[in-house]
């Protein structure tokens, strides 16, 4: 009887897939996110053609530290921990992300090192644009992929600020620490 | 993390899947065999013509149109190309004159380089040396020329009908006093009427075998324009059963061998196109009729895709028609008028520009392959499939090493191997 109605539904989700086309619903996903506002509908389709959906299980890891970057992932559905192992091979957690949001993106620059992973902490599902899909965009439809890279150094610059505003306030409060310390000693 | 009930549930299914698909995979190979060959081709012309069409889509044409004008002018070299090639394949007339006219020649050329009057008389310090040597070599090269009984039949009634040229019925005439060449082979009558019996059925048979051909070929420009038509779908399909522990590493392999495979082809056609451009003006120059040059161009750029091999065919070409070919006039006053020498100098000059300039500047150091994988490659291809064999051995052997070295690369910067 179960195994009757897990059939019923798994057909149900092709038939579904088949008729609406899935592409649509990418294009509406990537409609919302930030990097790629700027778009129109028939850009967002283009690129919509080089976007990889991927299912994730719960503590599967989407990439991990010290890989080489080839894409950036969208979180279509789920949740996605930004991890970093410390001295004691204990994963630190860094940020949350949920649906909606990016993670991965330095990787559409260079092929550096990733500096930290990413782990799905629940079922998640996820978009996958890679770097050298987005430079062939740049050789066939420059002016999607001139908007994508600006808006890549707008969001990149704003983290670069976030940072030093931190490292800032980090400083500061050492520099209270330490004075703390200073005029207790 | 994924139970391992499930794990093993997974491989199970993957495996089972896996060994279905390579099955009918390989059972159609096997039985399309036919097939594989305009695939292959089809799918390497869209392949080298991929730059052209994004080229075209940037100057603002829409991707279908792009891909017709490609197929459009792909057809237009094709039929030019197929067209001048078929004016200058003989008929089965102008066939025996040719044979008869090149066995003269080459009776003439051999006594000329051992610089003998006749068979019997005494030659120069060659002769001395491996005049019984190149004898020998001379026989073989004869016994493919010699008419046998249906053909010398054939030879007699256009004789009869007067339609052979006076100087070819003085070759056939000298030819005859020759004692080696006077008499039919002396191979046994069955095979003469072997043959006889395969030219009637190949000509009984000609249009089947013409529509045999069409309908296998058919399906390259179809393969062609499907292959150009896709805009990622066959990537994502891919993609799509790659586990996702492995999906970022397999689409950088992918792109990593596409970038490759794509500059290696590009840059081997180029540098054989190049290769046959100098032969062809070069034999222009020399005097060759157009129609000659190009055919002896067109043969000696595809043959030189064949590592080592490929000039010798080319050389090889130019060197017979250079026999039998009269009344040189080379275009520029200083080149000698003798055909031979010429066709040497211009296949020397045609090698040391592939050399030295093409090849460098085409293909760079990008694959390199040992020698010796080269000369083994290009023979076992030969045995495995003929011509074709030859030709795509080497192709093949680079894109397998790509794909290896590249899989190896990718797979340890992604700690999947140690």
């Amino acid at each position: 009887m179960e195994d009757s109605i897990k059939i019923k539904s798994l057909w149900k989700d092709i038939s579904k897939e088949l008729l609406t086309g899935q592409k649509q619903t990418i294009v509406d996903i990537l409609k919302t996110i930030p990097l790629l506002k700027d778009l129109s509908k028939r850009e967002l389709k283009v690129i919509s053609k080089f976007a990889y959906e991927r299912s994730f299980e719960a503590n599967e890891f989407v990439f991990e530290a010290g890989q080489p970057g080839a894409a950036m992932f969208i979180i279509k559905e789920g949740e996605i921990k930004i991890v970093k192992k410390s001295d004691n091979d204990e994963y630190l957690e860094i940020a949350v992300l949920q649906s909606g949001d990016i993670f991965g993106e330095l990787a559409l620059l260079d092929s550096s090192p990733r500096s930290a992973g990413a782990l799905a902490s629940k079922p998640t599902k996820a978009i996958a644009i890679f770097r050298e899909d987005l430079n062939g965009l740049l050789k066939t439809h420059p002016e999607i992929g001139g908007k994508i890279m600006m808006h890549l150094a707008i969001i990149t610059g704003q983290r670069l600020k976030t940072t030093t505003n931190h490292v800032i306030q980090m400083e500061n409060e050492i520099n209270k620490l330490k004075e703390q310390l200073n005029d207790k000693q | 993390m994924i139970s391992n009930d499930r794990l093993n549930r997974s491989r199970i299914f993957y495996f089972s899947l896996f060994f279905f698909f390579i099955s009918i995979f390989s059972f159609l190979i096997f039985v399309l065999k036919d097939l594989v060959l305009p695939i292959i081709l089809g799918i390497l012309a869209a392949y080298i013509s991929l730059p052209g069409v994004n080229y075209l889509k940037r100057k603002g044409i829409p991707k279908s149109l792009a891909i017709v004008i490609l197929l459009g002018v792909f057809s237009l070299v094709v039929f030019v190309i197929g067209q001048k090639i078929v004016s200058a394949i003989p008929n089965e007339k102008e066939n025996l004159e040719l044979r008869v006219q090149l066995q003269y020649k080459l009776d003439q050329n051999f006594l000329a380089l051992l610089d003998k009057t006749d068979y019997s008389s005494e030659g120069n310090f060659l002769d001395d040396l491996v005049g019984d040597e190149l004898y020998q070599i001379f026989q073989g090269l004869n016994s493919f020329l010699v008419f046998n009984k249906h053909e010398s039949s054939e030879f007699k009634k256009y004789i009869k009908k007067s339609m052979i040229s006076e100087r070819t019925l003085f070759f056939y005439n000298e030819n005859l006093k020759h004692p080696f060449l006077s008499t039919p082979n002396s191979k046994s009558n069955k095979l003469d009427e072997n043959t006889a019996n395969k030219s009637k059925t190949k000509s009984a048979s000609k249009i089947a075998l013409f529509l045999d051909a069409i309908s296998i070929w058919i399906i390259l420009p179809f393969i062609f324009i499907f292959v150009l038509i896709d805009e990622g779908e066959i990537k994502s399909f891919f993609l799509g059963i790659v586990p996702n522990r492995y999906f970022e590493m397999a689409f950088t392999t992918f792109s990593n061998v596409d970038v490759a495979i794509g500059n290696y082809l590009r840059g081997t056609l180029l540098q054989s196109s190049l290769v046959g451009l100098v032969i062809f003006i070069g034999l222009t120059i020399i005097g060759f009729k157009i129609q000659a040059a190009l055919l002896i161009g067109i043969i000696a750029g595809i043959s030189n895709a064949i590592p080592f091999l490929g000039p010798v065919i080319g050389l090889g070409t130019g060197l017979i028609y250079a026999m039998i070919v009269e009344g040189i006039n080379p275009i520029i006053p200083f080149i000698p008028a003798n055909p031979i020498v010429g066709v040497l100098i211009v296949v020397v000059i045609a090698q040391f520009l592939d050399n030295a300039v093409f090849q460098p500047i085409v293909l760079g150091k990008a694959v390199n392959l040992h020698p010796l994988v080269v000369v083994i490659g290009v023979t076992g291809g030969s045995i495995i499939a003929g011509f074709w064999g030859m030709l795509l051995a080497i192709p093949t052997i680079v894109i397998f090493k790509v794909v290896i070295s590249t899989v190896y690369r990718q797979a340890k910067a992604y700690y999947i191997i140690y």
